[in-house]
Protein backbone atom coordinates (compact mmCIF):
# COMPACT_ATOMS: atom_id res chain seq x y z
CA UNK A 1 0.00 0.00 0.00
CA UNK A 2 2.77 2.59 0.86
CA UNK A 3 4.61 1.59 -2.37
CA UNK A 4 1.40 2.23 -4.29
CA UNK A 5 1.21 5.99 -2.46
CA UNK A 6 4.54 6.24 -3.38
CA UNK A 7 4.32 5.43 -7.01
CA UNK A 8 0.83 7.62 -6.83
CA UNK A 9 3.03 10.54 -6.12
CA UNK A 10 5.43 10.11 -8.93
CA UNK A 11 2.68 10.42 -11.53
CA UNK A 12 2.99 14.51 -10.91
CA UNK A 13 6.55 14.12 -12.62
CA UNK A 14 6.07 14.52 -16.11
CA UNK A 15 3.48 17.53 -15.99
CA UNK A 16 5.28 18.94 -13.21
CA UNK A 17 8.75 18.51 -15.23
CA UNK A 18 7.53 19.79 -18.65
CA UNK A 19 5.30 22.83 -16.77
CA UNK A 20 9.04 23.94 -15.63
CA UNK A 21 10.97 23.44 -18.01
CA UNK A 22 8.71 24.66 -21.28
CA UNK A 23 6.56 27.05 -19.52
CA UNK A 24 8.21 28.53 -16.71
CA UNK A 25 11.84 28.75 -17.22
CA UNK A 26 11.43 30.17 -20.42
CA UNK A 27 8.39 33.17 -19.00
CA UNK A 28 11.20 33.52 -16.08
CA UNK A 29 14.07 33.68 -18.50
CA UNK A 30 12.16 36.17 -20.96
CA UNK A 31 11.36 38.65 -17.20
CA UNK A 32 15.09 38.22 -16.40
CA UNK A 33 16.24 39.19 -19.94
CA UNK A 34 14.08 42.21 -20.78
CA UNK A 35 15.60 43.51 -17.35
CA UNK A 36 19.05 43.00 -17.86
CA UNK A 37 21.96 45.30 -18.60
CA UNK A 38 24.20 42.64 -20.48
CA UNK A 39 25.01 44.66 -23.35
CA UNK A 40 23.83 48.37 -24.39
CA UNK A 41 20.44 47.36 -25.97
CA UNK A 42 19.18 44.74 -22.82
CA UNK A 43 20.58 48.58 -20.80
CA UNK A 44 18.70 50.78 -22.70
CA UNK A 45 15.66 48.60 -22.46
CA UNK A 46 15.25 48.66 -18.83
CA UNK A 47 16.38 52.16 -18.75
CA UNK A 48 13.09 52.71 -20.43
CA UNK A 49 10.34 50.86 -18.13
CA UNK A 50 11.78 52.93 -15.22
CA UNK A 51 8.94 55.49 -14.22
CA UNK A 52 11.19 58.34 -14.48
CA UNK A 53 11.72 57.97 -18.22
CA UNK A 54 7.65 57.39 -19.00
CA UNK A 55 7.74 60.03 -21.18
CA UNK A 56 10.26 58.71 -23.25
CA UNK A 57 8.84 55.58 -23.73
CA UNK A 58 4.97 56.96 -24.06
CA UNK A 59 6.45 59.42 -27.40
CA UNK A 60 7.44 55.82 -28.93
CA UNK A 61 5.39 53.52 -31.74
CA UNK A 62 5.50 50.67 -29.03
CA UNK A 63 3.58 52.46 -26.70
CA UNK A 64 1.24 53.66 -29.39
CA UNK A 65 0.53 49.98 -30.42
CA UNK A 66 0.49 48.50 -27.05
CA UNK A 67 -2.63 50.77 -26.33
CA UNK A 68 -3.96 50.26 -30.00
CA UNK A 69 -3.95 46.62 -28.26
CA UNK A 70 -5.84 47.22 -25.15
CA UNK A 71 -8.50 49.44 -27.33
CA UNK A 72 -8.75 46.85 -29.58
CA UNK A 73 -9.38 43.81 -27.26
CA UNK A 74 -11.45 45.82 -24.87
CA UNK A 75 -13.85 46.72 -27.80
CA UNK A 76 -13.99 43.35 -29.38
CA UNK A 77 -14.44 41.51 -25.63
CA UNK A 78 -16.97 44.77 -25.63
CA UNK A 79 -18.43 43.46 -29.01
CA UNK A 80 -18.54 39.95 -27.99
CA UNK A 81 -20.66 40.21 -25.40
CA UNK A 82 -23.18 42.42 -26.91
CA UNK A 83 -23.31 39.81 -29.78
CA UNK A 84 -23.29 36.72 -27.31
CA UNK A 85 -25.20 37.59 -24.50
CA UNK A 86 -28.65 38.02 -26.54
CA UNK A 87 -27.34 35.05 -28.79
CA UNK A 88 -26.62 33.04 -25.87
CA UNK A 89 -29.83 33.49 -23.96
CA UNK A 90 -32.45 33.33 -27.12
CA UNK A 91 -30.69 29.78 -27.12
CA UNK A 92 -31.37 28.83 -23.73
CA UNK A 93 -34.95 29.73 -24.60
CA UNK A 94 -35.73 27.24 -27.31
CA UNK A 95 -37.00 23.47 -26.85
CA UNK A 96 -34.14 21.19 -26.68
CA UNK A 97 -34.20 19.63 -29.74
CA UNK A 98 -33.72 23.75 -31.21
CA UNK A 99 -31.00 23.90 -28.58
CA UNK A 100 -29.03 21.48 -29.71
CA UNK A 101 -29.05 22.77 -33.29
CA UNK A 102 -28.35 26.23 -32.13
CA UNK A 103 -25.59 25.40 -29.94
CA UNK A 104 -24.22 23.33 -33.43
CA UNK A 105 -24.64 26.50 -35.37
CA UNK A 106 -22.50 28.65 -32.38
CA UNK A 107 -19.65 25.59 -32.42
CA UNK A 108 -19.26 24.23 -35.59
CA UNK A 109 -17.42 27.56 -37.48
CA UNK A 110 -15.61 27.25 -34.59
CA UNK A 111 -14.21 24.25 -35.36
CA UNK A 112 -13.20 25.18 -38.89
CA UNK A 113 -9.62 26.15 -39.15
CA UNK A 114 -8.84 29.48 -37.62
CA UNK A 115 -6.53 31.09 -40.47
CA UNK A 116 -9.32 30.24 -43.37
CA UNK A 117 -12.14 31.73 -41.05
CA UNK A 118 -9.88 35.04 -41.26
CA UNK A 119 -8.91 34.86 -44.68
CA UNK A 120 -12.71 34.17 -45.00
CA UNK A 121 -13.51 38.27 -44.46
CA UNK A 122 -10.48 39.44 -46.72
CA UNK A 123 -12.81 38.08 -49.40
CA UNK A 124 -15.77 39.57 -47.80
CA UNK A 125 -14.56 42.99 -47.08
CA UNK A 126 -12.30 43.79 -50.27
CA UNK A 127 -12.81 46.83 -52.30
CA UNK A 128 -15.45 45.98 -54.74
CA UNK A 129 -16.34 42.61 -52.86
CA UNK A 130 -19.85 41.92 -51.87
CA UNK A 131 -20.27 43.30 -48.94
CA UNK A 132 -18.78 46.51 -50.42
CA UNK A 133 -21.11 46.34 -53.47
CA UNK A 134 -23.96 45.66 -51.33
CA UNK A 135 -23.22 48.50 -49.17
CA UNK A 136 -23.11 50.83 -52.46
CA UNK A 137 -26.00 49.41 -53.76
CA UNK A 138 -28.14 50.46 -50.31
CA UNK A 139 -26.63 53.58 -49.15
CA UNK A 140 -24.86 54.58 -52.17
CA UNK A 141 -21.66 54.56 -49.85
CA UNK A 142 -18.55 53.13 -50.75
CA UNK A 143 -17.18 50.46 -47.78
CA UNK A 144 -13.95 50.10 -47.71
CA UNK A 145 -12.04 48.90 -43.91
CA UNK A 146 -10.23 46.38 -45.28
CA UNK A 147 -6.53 46.68 -43.99
CA UNK A 148 -7.69 49.13 -41.05
CA UNK A 149 -8.54 48.84 -37.37
CA UNK A 150 -12.17 47.72 -38.44
CA UNK A 151 -11.27 45.19 -39.99
CA UNK A 152 -9.10 43.58 -37.39
CA UNK A 153 -11.95 44.40 -34.88
CA UNK A 154 -14.34 42.35 -37.22
CA UNK A 155 -11.84 39.25 -37.64
CA UNK A 156 -11.86 39.28 -33.60
CA UNK A 157 -14.69 39.42 -33.00
CA UNK A 158 -15.83 36.58 -35.60
CA UNK A 159 -13.29 34.62 -34.57
CA UNK A 160 -13.74 34.93 -30.80
CA UNK A 161 -17.72 34.72 -30.72
CA UNK A 162 -18.21 31.33 -29.65
CA UNK A 163 -15.72 31.38 -26.77
CA UNK A 164 -18.28 34.38 -25.31
CA UNK A 165 -21.73 32.41 -25.90
CA UNK A 166 -20.53 29.10 -24.50
CA UNK A 167 -20.16 30.62 -21.16
CA UNK A 168 -22.85 32.49 -21.00
CA UNK A 169 -25.06 29.53 -22.24
CA UNK A 170 -24.07 27.32 -19.58
CA UNK A 171 -24.82 29.94 -16.89
CA UNK A 172 -27.92 30.27 -18.17
CA UNK A 173 -29.04 27.07 -19.24
CA UNK A 174 -29.51 26.14 -15.56
CA UNK A 175 -31.41 29.12 -15.02
CA UNK A 176 -35.01 28.19 -13.91
CA UNK A 177 -37.44 29.67 -16.44
CA UNK A 178 -40.40 30.28 -13.92
CA UNK A 179 -38.08 33.29 -12.82
CA UNK A 180 -38.16 35.22 -16.60
CA UNK A 181 -42.10 34.69 -15.96
CA UNK A 182 -42.20 35.46 -12.19
CA UNK A 183 -40.30 38.69 -13.55
CA UNK A 184 -43.22 39.34 -16.53
CA UNK A 185 -45.93 38.43 -14.10
CA UNK A 186 -44.29 41.47 -11.47
CA UNK A 187 -45.38 43.58 -14.20
CA UNK A 188 -41.27 43.91 -15.57
CA UNK A 189 -40.94 45.28 -18.92
CA UNK A 190 -38.44 43.34 -21.15
CA UNK A 191 -35.78 46.06 -20.85
CA UNK A 192 -36.08 45.73 -16.91
CA UNK A 193 -36.28 42.34 -17.10
CA UNK A 194 -33.20 42.01 -18.86
CA UNK A 195 -31.13 44.00 -16.45
CA UNK A 196 -32.46 43.11 -13.24
CA UNK A 197 -33.03 39.11 -13.96
CA UNK A 198 -30.84 37.95 -17.09
CA UNK A 199 -27.82 39.83 -16.34
CA UNK A 200 -26.99 38.97 -13.01
CA UNK A 201 -27.88 35.03 -13.63
CA UNK A 202 -25.38 35.48 -16.73
CA UNK A 203 -22.93 37.25 -14.37
CA UNK A 204 -20.36 34.36 -13.38
CA UNK A 205 -20.34 32.93 -17.73
CA UNK A 206 -20.18 36.89 -18.53
CA UNK A 207 -17.14 37.24 -16.98
CA UNK A 208 -15.17 33.68 -18.27
CA UNK A 209 -16.24 34.78 -21.73
CA UNK A 210 -14.67 38.38 -20.91
CA UNK A 211 -11.23 36.71 -19.85
CA UNK A 212 -11.64 33.99 -22.23
CA UNK A 213 -12.32 36.59 -25.15
CA UNK A 214 -10.25 39.59 -23.94
CA UNK A 215 -6.71 38.22 -22.58
CA UNK A 216 -5.84 36.20 -25.88
CA UNK A 217 -7.39 38.71 -28.05
CA UNK A 218 -4.77 40.97 -26.58
CA UNK A 219 -1.72 39.43 -28.02
CA UNK A 220 -3.28 38.56 -31.27
CA UNK A 221 -0.89 38.19 -33.93
CA UNK A 222 -3.00 36.42 -37.23
CA UNK A 223 -5.72 38.45 -37.34
CA UNK A 224 -4.11 41.87 -37.50
CA UNK A 225 -1.45 40.16 -39.30
CA UNK A 226 -3.84 38.82 -42.40
CA UNK A 227 -6.84 41.60 -41.92
CA UNK A 228 -4.01 44.61 -40.82
CA UNK A 229 -2.62 44.12 -44.21
CA UNK A 230 0.86 44.93 -42.15
CA UNK A 231 -0.14 48.94 -42.61
CA UNK A 232 -2.40 48.65 -38.75
CA UNK A 233 -0.16 46.66 -35.96
CA UNK A 234 -0.78 45.29 -32.34
CA UNK A 235 1.45 44.41 -30.24
CA UNK A 236 1.70 40.71 -31.04
CA UNK A 237 3.14 41.41 -34.75
CA UNK A 238 5.56 43.92 -33.12
CA UNK A 239 6.90 41.16 -30.92
CA UNK A 240 7.12 38.54 -33.63
CA UNK A 241 8.76 40.93 -35.53
CA UNK A 242 11.29 41.67 -32.91
CA UNK A 243 12.03 38.37 -32.71
CA UNK A 244 11.98 36.77 -35.65
CA UNK A 245 13.13 39.46 -38.75
CA UNK A 246 14.93 42.19 -36.34
CA UNK A 247 16.32 39.67 -34.16
CA UNK A 248 16.50 42.00 -31.00
CA UNK A 249 15.76 39.65 -28.50
CA UNK A 250 16.12 41.40 -25.36
CA UNK A 251 13.62 44.32 -26.66
CA UNK A 252 11.34 41.78 -28.30
CA UNK A 253 11.47 40.04 -24.46
CA UNK A 254 10.43 43.91 -23.05
CA UNK A 255 7.42 43.94 -24.73
CA UNK A 256 6.42 40.26 -24.00
CA UNK A 257 6.66 40.86 -20.20
CA UNK A 258 4.85 44.24 -20.72
CA UNK A 259 1.96 42.55 -22.53
CA UNK A 260 1.79 40.06 -19.89
CA UNK A 261 1.96 42.24 -17.08
CA UNK A 262 -0.60 44.64 -18.36
CA UNK A 263 -2.97 41.35 -18.73
CA UNK A 264 -1.80 39.89 -15.02
CA UNK A 265 -3.09 43.56 -14.23
CA UNK A 266 -6.31 43.23 -16.04
CA UNK A 267 -6.73 39.70 -15.03
CA UNK A 268 -6.33 40.98 -10.81
CA UNK A 269 -8.56 43.78 -11.84
CA UNK A 270 -11.70 41.59 -13.06
CA UNK A 271 -11.27 39.38 -9.63
CA UNK A 272 -11.30 42.53 -7.68
CA UNK A 273 -14.82 43.28 -9.50
CA UNK A 274 -16.30 39.99 -9.37
CA UNK A 275 -16.70 38.96 -5.68
CA UNK A 276 -17.86 42.79 -5.57
CA UNK A 277 -20.56 41.63 -7.87
CA UNK A 278 -21.45 38.80 -6.46
CA UNK A 279 -22.07 40.48 -2.86
CA UNK A 280 -25.21 42.66 -4.77
CA UNK B 1 -42.59 37.63 -21.74
CA UNK B 2 -39.01 38.16 -23.83
CA UNK B 3 -38.96 34.32 -25.07
CA UNK B 4 -40.57 35.96 -28.22
CA UNK B 5 -38.68 39.36 -28.04
CA UNK B 6 -38.57 40.10 -31.42
CA UNK B 7 -35.18 42.09 -31.23
CA UNK B 8 -33.44 39.47 -29.41
CA UNK B 9 -34.78 36.87 -31.38
CA UNK B 10 -33.37 38.98 -34.61
CA UNK B 11 -30.04 39.91 -33.08
CA UNK B 12 -29.81 35.53 -31.94
CA UNK B 13 -30.57 35.35 -35.94
CA UNK B 14 -28.09 37.65 -37.36
CA UNK B 15 -25.51 36.36 -35.30
CA UNK B 16 -25.56 33.25 -36.05
CA UNK B 17 -25.75 34.60 -39.40
CA UNK B 18 -22.08 36.53 -38.95
CA UNK B 19 -20.96 33.43 -38.20
CA UNK B 20 -21.67 31.48 -41.15
CA UNK B 21 -21.50 33.65 -44.33
CA UNK B 22 -17.63 33.70 -44.84
CA UNK B 23 -17.63 30.02 -44.08
CA UNK B 24 -20.04 29.55 -46.98
CA UNK B 25 -17.93 32.25 -48.58
CA UNK B 26 -14.83 30.11 -48.52
CA UNK B 27 -16.60 27.29 -49.60
CA UNK B 28 -18.31 28.85 -52.77
CA UNK B 29 -15.35 31.01 -53.88
CA UNK B 30 -12.99 27.42 -53.98
CA UNK B 31 -15.62 26.95 -57.19
CA UNK B 32 -15.57 30.49 -58.62
CA UNK B 33 -13.82 29.94 -62.26
CA UNK B 34 -12.61 33.91 -61.42
CA UNK B 35 -9.32 33.86 -59.71
CA UNK B 36 -10.60 37.60 -58.25
CA UNK B 37 -12.83 36.60 -56.73
CA UNK B 38 -14.88 39.34 -56.35
CA UNK B 39 -17.74 38.29 -58.53
CA UNK B 40 -18.86 34.83 -59.64
CA UNK B 41 -17.24 33.15 -63.11
CA UNK B 42 -18.56 30.02 -63.58
CA UNK B 43 -18.19 26.85 -61.67
CA UNK B 44 -14.60 25.29 -61.59
CA UNK B 45 -13.17 22.05 -60.04
CA UNK B 46 -9.77 23.68 -60.63
CA UNK B 47 -8.43 25.33 -57.83
CA UNK B 48 -9.00 21.89 -56.19
CA UNK B 49 -6.89 19.74 -58.15
CA UNK B 50 -4.09 22.58 -58.08
CA UNK B 51 -4.21 22.48 -54.60
CA UNK B 52 -3.79 18.68 -54.82
CA UNK B 53 -1.24 18.58 -56.41
CA UNK B 54 0.97 21.33 -54.45
CA UNK B 55 3.73 20.06 -53.65
CA UNK B 56 4.19 22.36 -50.34
CA UNK B 57 0.14 21.57 -49.04
CA UNK B 58 1.36 17.72 -49.73
CA UNK B 59 4.31 17.96 -47.42
CA UNK B 60 3.15 20.52 -44.99
CA UNK B 61 0.10 18.26 -44.82
CA UNK B 62 2.59 15.84 -43.87
CA UNK B 63 4.49 17.57 -41.16
CA UNK B 64 1.20 19.06 -39.48
CA UNK B 65 -0.29 14.93 -39.23
CA UNK B 66 3.26 14.25 -37.50
CA UNK B 67 3.44 17.10 -35.53
CA UNK B 68 0.00 16.75 -34.48
CA UNK B 69 -0.10 12.99 -33.33
CA UNK B 70 3.25 13.22 -31.41
CA UNK B 71 1.95 16.51 -29.62
CA UNK B 72 -1.29 14.45 -28.86
CA UNK B 73 0.58 11.95 -27.58
CA UNK B 74 2.73 13.73 -25.20
CA UNK B 75 -0.05 15.86 -24.00
CA UNK B 76 -2.34 12.98 -23.06
CA UNK B 77 0.57 11.55 -21.42
CA UNK B 78 0.91 14.21 -19.63
CA UNK B 79 -2.38 15.30 -19.11
CA UNK B 80 -3.65 11.71 -17.81
CA UNK B 81 -0.74 11.48 -15.01
CA UNK B 82 -1.40 14.84 -13.64
CA UNK B 83 -4.69 14.59 -13.66
CA UNK B 84 -4.27 11.27 -11.60
CA UNK B 85 -2.09 12.88 -9.41
CA UNK B 86 -3.89 16.14 -8.96
CA UNK B 87 -7.15 13.93 -7.80
CA UNK B 88 -5.51 12.79 -4.45
CA UNK B 89 -2.73 15.96 -3.96
CA UNK B 90 -3.01 18.04 -0.89
CA UNK B 91 -4.88 21.39 -1.86
CA UNK B 92 -2.14 23.75 -1.92
CA UNK B 93 -0.09 21.52 -4.34
CA UNK B 94 -3.66 21.48 -6.34
CA UNK B 95 -3.98 24.88 -6.40
CA UNK B 96 -0.89 25.76 -7.93
CA UNK B 97 -0.81 22.85 -10.55
CA UNK B 98 -4.72 24.47 -11.62
CA UNK B 99 -2.89 27.91 -12.14
CA UNK B 100 -0.65 26.48 -14.31
CA UNK B 101 -3.25 25.01 -16.12
CA UNK B 102 -5.12 27.83 -16.69
CA UNK B 103 -1.65 29.93 -17.12
CA UNK B 104 -1.15 27.80 -19.88
CA UNK B 105 -4.55 28.26 -21.54
CA UNK B 106 -4.74 31.89 -20.69
CA UNK B 107 -1.43 33.22 -21.65
CA UNK B 108 -1.53 34.72 -25.17
CA UNK B 109 0.00 32.28 -27.20
CA UNK B 110 2.51 35.02 -28.83
CA UNK B 111 4.05 35.80 -25.59
CA UNK B 112 4.53 32.17 -24.52
CA UNK B 113 5.77 30.95 -28.07
CA UNK B 114 8.34 33.91 -27.41
CA UNK B 115 9.64 32.71 -24.54
CA UNK B 116 10.14 29.47 -25.45
CA UNK B 117 11.75 30.03 -28.84
CA UNK B 118 14.58 32.23 -26.66
CA UNK B 119 14.58 29.55 -24.15
CA UNK B 120 15.41 26.79 -27.24
CA UNK B 121 17.52 29.65 -28.55
CA UNK B 122 19.79 30.14 -25.25
CA UNK B 123 20.16 26.26 -25.14
CA UNK B 124 21.06 25.53 -28.39
CA UNK B 125 18.23 23.32 -28.78
CA UNK B 126 17.32 22.79 -32.79
CA UNK B 127 14.67 24.59 -34.25
CA UNK B 128 12.35 22.07 -36.15
CA UNK B 129 8.86 19.42 -35.84
CA UNK B 130 10.47 18.16 -32.58
CA UNK B 131 10.68 21.62 -30.71
CA UNK B 132 6.90 22.74 -32.30
CA UNK B 133 5.93 19.15 -30.50
CA UNK B 134 7.34 20.10 -27.34
CA UNK B 135 5.74 23.92 -28.00
CA UNK B 136 1.99 22.54 -28.85
CA UNK B 137 2.15 19.88 -25.86
CA UNK B 138 2.47 22.72 -23.43
CA UNK B 139 -0.91 24.35 -24.32
CA UNK B 140 -2.45 21.17 -25.41
CA UNK B 141 -1.65 19.09 -22.16
CA UNK B 142 -3.69 22.00 -20.00
CA UNK B 143 -6.60 21.52 -22.66
CA UNK B 144 -6.40 17.80 -22.38
CA UNK B 145 -5.93 18.05 -18.14
CA UNK B 146 -9.58 20.59 -17.91
CA UNK B 147 -11.41 17.67 -20.00
CA UNK B 148 -10.25 14.73 -18.21
CA UNK B 149 -10.73 16.15 -14.57
CA UNK B 150 -14.04 17.33 -15.08
CA UNK B 151 -14.02 13.74 -16.17
CA UNK B 152 -12.18 12.27 -12.22
CA UNK B 153 -14.62 14.53 -10.69
CA UNK B 154 -17.21 12.56 -11.32
CA UNK B 155 -16.00 9.33 -10.48
CA UNK B 156 -17.01 8.13 -7.19
CA UNK B 157 -13.78 6.68 -5.55
CA UNK B 158 -15.85 3.90 -3.53
CA UNK B 159 -16.41 2.37 -6.85
CA UNK B 160 -12.40 1.63 -6.60
CA UNK B 161 -12.35 0.69 -3.19
CA UNK B 162 -15.07 -1.90 -3.49
CA UNK B 163 -13.44 -3.80 -6.58
CA UNK B 164 -9.85 -3.29 -4.47
CA UNK B 165 -11.64 -4.89 -1.89
CA UNK B 166 -12.64 -7.49 -4.16
CA UNK B 167 -9.35 -8.64 -4.42
CA UNK B 168 -8.21 -6.49 -7.47
CA UNK B 169 -4.67 -5.43 -7.77
CA UNK B 170 -3.96 -2.14 -8.11
CA UNK B 171 -2.88 -2.09 -11.38
CA UNK B 172 -6.30 -4.03 -12.17
CA UNK B 173 -8.24 -1.72 -10.36
CA UNK B 174 -6.55 0.86 -12.32
CA UNK B 175 -7.21 -0.87 -15.80
CA UNK B 176 -10.94 -1.76 -15.33
CA UNK B 177 -12.04 0.80 -13.05
CA UNK B 178 -10.45 4.36 -13.42
CA UNK B 179 -9.20 4.09 -17.14
CA UNK B 180 -12.05 2.98 -18.30
CA UNK B 181 -14.12 5.36 -16.52
CA UNK B 182 -11.69 7.84 -18.23
CA UNK B 183 -11.68 6.60 -21.62
CA UNK B 184 -14.14 8.88 -23.05
CA UNK B 185 -12.58 11.96 -21.90
CA UNK B 186 -9.05 10.54 -23.40
CA UNK B 187 -10.28 9.89 -26.65
CA UNK B 188 -12.05 13.24 -26.70
CA UNK B 189 -9.67 15.54 -25.76
CA UNK B 190 -6.98 13.21 -27.65
CA UNK B 191 -9.29 14.80 -30.48
CA UNK B 192 -9.65 17.93 -29.45
CA UNK B 193 -5.65 18.36 -28.89
CA UNK B 194 -5.07 16.80 -32.52
CA UNK B 195 -7.64 19.92 -33.76
CA UNK B 196 -5.48 22.79 -32.29
CA UNK B 197 -2.41 21.06 -32.96
CA UNK B 198 -3.19 20.83 -36.67
CA UNK B 199 -4.92 24.54 -36.70
CA UNK B 200 -1.70 26.03 -34.93
CA UNK B 201 0.15 28.96 -36.71
CA UNK B 202 1.67 31.39 -34.31
CA UNK B 203 3.87 28.43 -32.05
CA UNK B 204 4.90 26.49 -34.86
CA UNK B 205 6.33 29.62 -36.69
CA UNK B 206 8.60 30.08 -34.16
CA UNK B 207 9.69 27.26 -33.60
CA UNK B 208 9.67 25.39 -36.93
CA UNK B 209 12.58 27.45 -37.31
CA UNK B 210 13.44 27.62 -41.68
CA UNK B 211 13.28 23.72 -42.68
CA UNK B 212 9.83 22.60 -41.26
CA UNK B 213 6.68 24.30 -42.88
CA UNK B 214 3.33 22.80 -41.17
CA UNK B 215 0.20 23.04 -43.60
CA UNK B 216 -0.92 25.91 -41.84
CA UNK B 217 2.33 27.98 -42.12
CA UNK B 218 2.01 26.90 -45.78
CA UNK B 219 -1.44 28.50 -45.89
CA UNK B 220 -0.70 31.42 -43.77
CA UNK B 221 2.26 32.17 -46.55
CA UNK B 222 -0.06 32.25 -49.26
CA UNK B 223 -2.30 34.28 -47.94
CA UNK B 224 0.12 37.12 -46.95
CA UNK B 225 1.94 36.93 -50.83
CA UNK B 226 -0.83 35.49 -52.88
CA UNK B 227 -4.42 35.36 -52.75
CA UNK B 228 -5.85 32.58 -54.64
CA UNK B 229 -9.00 30.78 -54.88
CA UNK B 230 -5.91 27.80 -54.19
CA UNK B 231 -6.13 29.17 -51.09
CA UNK B 232 -10.14 28.71 -50.64
CA UNK B 233 -9.48 24.51 -51.96
CA UNK B 234 -7.00 23.89 -49.32
CA UNK B 235 -9.09 25.74 -46.77
CA UNK B 236 -12.46 23.51 -47.29
CA UNK B 237 -10.83 20.20 -47.09
CA UNK B 238 -9.30 21.38 -43.96
CA UNK B 239 -12.65 22.64 -42.56
CA UNK B 240 -14.05 19.35 -43.20
CA UNK B 241 -11.41 17.46 -42.17
CA UNK B 242 -11.18 19.42 -38.50
CA UNK B 243 -15.11 19.36 -38.23
CA UNK B 244 -15.44 15.81 -39.03
CA UNK B 245 -12.32 15.72 -36.22
CA UNK B 246 -14.14 17.58 -33.68
CA UNK B 247 -17.31 16.34 -34.51
CA UNK B 248 -16.16 12.93 -33.61
CA UNK B 249 -14.74 14.01 -30.51
CA UNK B 250 -18.37 15.46 -29.20
CA UNK B 251 -20.05 11.97 -30.39
CA UNK B 252 -17.83 9.94 -28.51
CA UNK B 253 -18.00 12.21 -25.79
CA UNK B 254 -21.74 12.19 -26.05
CA UNK B 255 -22.37 8.71 -26.66
CA UNK B 256 -19.60 7.06 -23.88
CA UNK B 257 -20.50 9.96 -21.26
CA UNK B 258 -23.11 9.99 -19.01
CA UNK B 259 -26.46 11.24 -20.00
CA UNK B 260 -26.61 14.49 -18.07
CA UNK B 261 -23.25 15.63 -19.04
CA UNK B 262 -23.16 14.32 -22.85
CA UNK B 263 -25.83 16.42 -23.88
CA UNK B 264 -24.11 19.59 -23.16
CA UNK B 265 -21.29 18.04 -24.84
CA UNK B 266 -17.22 18.24 -24.60
CA UNK B 267 -17.15 21.88 -24.63
CA UNK B 268 -19.61 22.45 -21.52
CA UNK B 269 -17.31 20.24 -19.71
CA UNK B 270 -14.18 22.20 -20.98
CA UNK B 271 -15.58 25.41 -19.43
CA UNK B 272 -15.41 23.14 -16.45
CA UNK B 273 -19.36 23.98 -15.49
Amino acid sequence: MRRHRVLERLLVVPTAAWTLVFFVAPLVLITVFSFGSENLVTFRISFGWTASNYSAFSGSLYLATLLRSLGLSLGTTLGCALLGLPLAYFITRQRPGIQRLLLAGVIVPFWTSFLVRTYSWVNLLQSQGPIDRLAHGLTGHHVEVLYTPTSIAIGIVYSYLPLMVLPIYVALERVNPDLYDAAADLGARPWRQFRRVVLPLARPGLIAGIIIVGVPAMGEYVIPEILGGGKTLMIGNIIVNEFLDVGNYPFGSALAVSLMVVLMILLFALRRVQPAFEAR
Amino acid sequence: MIRRHPVVGAIALVVIGYLWIPILAVAVNSFNRSSLMVRWGGSTAHWYSLAFHDHNVRTGLITTLEIALGSTALSLVIAVSGSLWWRRAPARARAIYDALVYARIVLPEVVFATALFFLFFKAHFPLGIVAIIIGHSVWNSAYAAVIIQARLTGLDPAIEEAAADLGATPWRVFRRVTFAALLPAIIASGLLTFTFSFDDVVTSYFLGGPASSPLPLVLFGMIRFRITPEINAIGVMVMLFTVTLMGAAVAVFALMGSARRGRRGAFAEFYGQ
